[in-house]
Parts: structure tokens; sequence; C-alpha cells
């Protein structure tokens, strides 16, 4: 390409580039201001308090006495028991549907790809009730099960990767007399690491900024996860812009760092899902 | 056969735990229900069709479903043109560009919740940064862009563009990476324009991908409930409300579970028809490469 090209072109990258970042940037620029400054016409990206030993007074106040710290441990404990329950459940459905031979495997499959575009609003509803009825009401367990156990695209991903494994690998192990486990366990899964990765990730993901459920089921403060302590933030100190943007960074600088640590596994993640769910 | 008989079933347990208790039974129970008056509280009460007869002749719920198709419009639209323009700008092979990929993405993993709060505090009257900024260069008396009945909905949705157009990309991104370089340069020599190398080259080939986008994109703009709840709660009045959020509010505020439920079938049936044009209209609609 041109030189000229070039440039014009990373003028253009540059350009786009900044209206993703701006939002982020002017979260952050917010969350460091004090209550005065943020009414302050015209509005300005410094404030007085940088590198001053008041800078962290938003974070704190937001993660000691608004519990924020405790709403990320919640999303942790969360969205990692989910997306560790989601692994098992596809990798072990993905290996039966790419390997094994068996009656109703297509009833099965043919199902799991017709229910796949049902919007929850469908499901919640009876899902709810049966919760209820459960004695799962303020509890995680509404927040893990049903996400741990429906993946639909994390059982495509794994099918369509352990289909493309050869045979020889197994015949060879059918011949050392491994049983069926020990094939999936000990022969195929370990390959299956960058697929594993990618489906961890993109459920965790899922349920870290998961909405509907938590202001459905949760009820107790201590409880609230990253997500809904922010919702409920918003709702109980509107006005209080720089508390409440202090605490949107840190509800989604977790899952940043995950991001920027595992970009590649996300993008191909997703490519291969086409959508979430 | 040679994994036996009971091993396959052993492997899908929890799959089929998951299909039967939270898709397949959820469906059905949400399909009766749709027939009853039912508040959690007290046991459902069989009325017959009266839910969906309450809909179909309820205003709100007109209105509902015309933002509803208002949002879904503009959004595939928005972020199929958005989505495609970043793929095209991000499918260079030059030095930092998968830097440019990943920036683009990353508004698709921050969570709607933080999504709203920060452009509500951009869009908020008097002192967001927008109306400032606008202000500066001459533009005053602004509507207040959340608190406006006219304006609410549209706002929505740009923002969501904004949040989504880089999922978007990335689909766009692999289907232009499957178009064979040499086609290019054939038209190259040919003495093509870049304009039309987009026109004759690019888009037809591309037209799989693009209806695939647009059918997920279309359903991703049904779910808006997220969006929706962070931002303006439906307000002013529901005149940013659509059909999902609707349902929420009718389900889990009012406790109108039967009313809710015939309203999330007609949400179900809409996802439905589009999943059905998608699986017969794909063969006639799109062009292959032979």
């Amino acid at each position: 390409m041109k030189t000229y090209g070039k440039i014009a072109l990373y003028i253009l990258l540059i350009f786009v580039g900044s209206l993703t970042v701006f939002p982020f940037l002017w979260m952050v620029a917010t969350s460091f201001k004090t209550m005065g400054e943020v009414f302050r016409i015209p509005p300005s990206f410094t404030s007085s308090t940088l590198f001053t030993e008041r800078m962290w007074d938003n974070y704190r106040v937001v993660l000691y006495e608004h519990s924020f710290l405790r709403y990320v441990l919640n999303s942790v404990i969360v969205a990692g028991s989910a997306a560790l329950g989601q692994l098992f459940t596809c990798s072990l459905g993905g290996f039966a549907f790419a390997r094994m031979k068996f009656r109703g495997k297509n009833i099965v499959f043919g199902t799991l790809l017709a229910t796949m575009m049902i919007p929850v609003e469908v499901t919640i509803i009876p899902e709810y009730l049966m919760m209820l009825n459960l004695g799962w009401y303020n509890t995680y367990f509404p927040l893990i099960v049903p996400s741990m156990l429906v993946g639909s695209f994390g059982t495509f991903l794994f099918r369509g990767f352990f289909e493309n494994i050869p045979s020889s690998i197994e015949e060879a192990a059918f011949i050392d007399g491994a049983n069926p486990w020990q094939m999936f366990y000990k022969v195929f899964f370990p390959n299956a690491k960058p697929v594993s990765a990618s489906l961890i990730i993109i459920a965790f993901m899922n349920n870290w900024n998961d909405l509907l459920r938590p202001v459905i089921y949760l009820e107790s403060n201590r409880l609230y996860t990253a997500t809904m302590g922010l919702m409920q933030f918003k709702g109980a100190y509107g006005a209080q812009w720089h508390l409440l943007l202090a605490a949107s960074v840190v509800s989604v600088i977790p899952l940043i760092i995950v991001y920027i640590s595992l970009q590649k596994y996300f993008v191909s993640g997703m490519l291969t899902s086409g959508s979430k769910g | 056969m040679r994994y036996g008989k009971l091993a396959p079933w052993l492997f899908i347990t929890p799959t089929v735990l998951g299909l039967v208790f939270f898709r397949i039974g959820p469906i059905i129970a949400a399909f009766l229900a749709s027939f009853t008056s039912w508040n959690v509280f007290s046991p459902p009460q069989w009325i017959g069709a009266s839910n969906y007869v309450e809909l179909f002749n309820s205003g709100t719920f007109w209105m509902i479903l015309r933002n509803t198709l208002v949002f879904s419009l503009i959004y595939v639209l928005g972020v199929m043109v958005c989505g495609l323009f970043l793929a095209i700008l991000v499918n260079n092979r030059i030095r930092a560009i998968t830097f440019f990929r990943g920036l683009y993405y990353l508004p698709v993993i921050t969570s709607t919740v933080a999504i709203g709060v920060v452009w509500s505090w951009i869009l908020s009257p008097r002192f967001g940064v927008l109306p400032n900024v606008l202000a500066d260069l001459g533009v005053h008396n602004l509507p207040s862009f959340l608190g406006d009945s006219r304006y609410a909905l549209l706002t929505l949705v740009v923002v969501y563009i904004w949040k989504m157009s880089g999922y978007h990309m990335i689909l766009f991104l692999a289907g232009l990476q499957n178009i064979p370089e040499e086609y290019y340069e054939a038209a190259k020599i040919d003495g093509a324009t870049r304009w039309q190398s987009l026109r004759h080259i690019t888009l037809p080939l591309l037209s799989s991908t693009t209806f695939f986008i647009g059918i997920i994109a279309l359903i991703q703009s049904l779910q808006s409930f997220d969006i929706t709840m962070a931002m303006t709660e439906g307000g002013p009045n529901y005149a940013s409300a659509t059909l999902s959020f609707f349902t929420y509010i009718n389900a889990f505020v009012h406790f109108r579970m039967g009313y809710a439920s015939a309203m999330s079938f007609v949400l179900l049936v809409i996802v439905g028809i589009i999943t059905f044009i998608n699986f017969y209209a794909r063969k006639y609609w799109v062009e292959t490469v032979d």
C-alpha cells in the first residue's frame, strides 16, 4: 500500500478508535472527580484530586462503604462456577455428539439447535416459578444452574472440534483398552485446550454481564453481583455521578483485564459461535 | 457402537437435563400459563384466550410492538452498516491492526449496565459532555435525549449500535477473509476502482454472511431488555419500552404471569418466523463463489 493511503488509513482507524474509547476514558476521568467538579461547566478531563492522596476517595467509598468489593467477588464466584459447569456439560455433550452413535442422537441435537434462538423472556417465567418452588429464590443456584446446563453454543464448539480429530487416535486408544470415560478424559479433552479457554471466557463474560436473572432472583444486598450492584446503585444514587462512574469502572475492570490478557480466545470463540447463548 | 449403549446417554445427561428443565419444559409451561390468570401468590386460573384478547385490544401493547419494530429496524441496519464498515477498515494487513480490532471489540464485552451509566452521563442535559460540546459548536436548546419521549427510544438504539458494532465487525471480518485475494487482483488488472471492487466483488460474495448477520442482529434486537433497563427503564411513559422489557414489567413488577406469558409467546412467534425465513430463504437469496 502507498504511504499516503497508509497514513489516511491510520488516521481513520484512530478516529474511529477514539469514538470507541472516549466513553471509557470519560468513565475513568469522571470517577476521580469530586462532587463539585462533576457539575462544573465546561466539563474537563482532569480533576483536582489527581495524584493527591484524595485521588482514590471515590473508589474507597464505592468499594468499602457501598460493598462493591463484595459484589465483584460475588460475580467471580457466580460467573466462575457457571463457566466451569458449562465447560463440563458442553465438552461431554460435544464429545458424544461428535464421536458416538446412539439412537435419539439426532432428536436431542435437533432440539438443542431448534431451541438455541429462544429468547430468555419466554422461558424465564416458568423458570422463576420453578426456582421459587425449589426454595432457590435469593440464592446463587438460579444464576448458575440454568446457565451451566444449557449451552448450545459451547456444545457446537466442542462438537465441531472433536469431529475434526482423526479417528486413528481413537483406534489406538481402543486397542489399548480405553473405556469411554478414559477416551474422553485422557485422549480427547486434553487436546481441546483452546476451545475450552474460549468457552470458559465467553461463558464467564455472559454470566458476569447478566442482568435479568440477578434482578429477578436476588433480594439481599450481600448476594448482589457487580452488574446488579451497579444497577441498584444507579437507582439509589443516580445524581452522584462521581461515585456511580467509579462503581462502573470497578464493575468492568476485572472483565477488561481478562479480555486483554486472553484476547485471541474471545475473538476466535465469538467467531465460531456466531451468537451468544 | 463401540462406546456401548449406556455411555452416550451418560455423556449427554447434563445437556438433556438442561433441555428438559430450562428449554422444552418452560416453553410448554409458558404456553399453558398464557391461558391463565396467575399472580404467583395464588393458584393459576384457566381463563382461555382472555390474555391474548386483552393484549390485542390494548393500545399500550400496539405501541410497544411498534417500538420493538422501530428498535429492531434501526438496530439491524445500524449494526450491519457499522459492522461492515469496521470490518473493511480492519481487514488490512498493516502494523497494529490487531490492536484496533481488539479496541473496537471492547464495548461488546463491557456490561450493558456500565455502558448505560456512562452514556446516560455523557448525554445528561446541562452537565453532560455531549450537550456541552454541541453548545460550543452553536447547537443550543437540545432536547433531553433520554427524558423526551420522542428521542428516548432512538437514543437507546444508537447506544446499543455503538456497543454491538464490534461484534458484527468480527462476523463480517470472517466473511471478508474467505473471499479469495485473486478476485481483487484480477479486478485491479482490469482497472476496477476500489468502489467497484466493493460493489461487484465484496458485497455479492459476502451475501451469505450478510444474511446470517441480519438474522443474528434481528434476534439480538428483540432481546433488548438490558439496555432498556440500564438507561430508561422503559420511560418516559413506556415510550422506550420494547416487547422484552414489557414482558419483564408485567411478569416481575405487576406479577401478571399469565398476561406476560402471552406476551412472551408473541415474541416467540416473531423469533420463530425469523428463524423459519432464515432456514428457507437462505438457499434462494445467497450467491456463492461457484
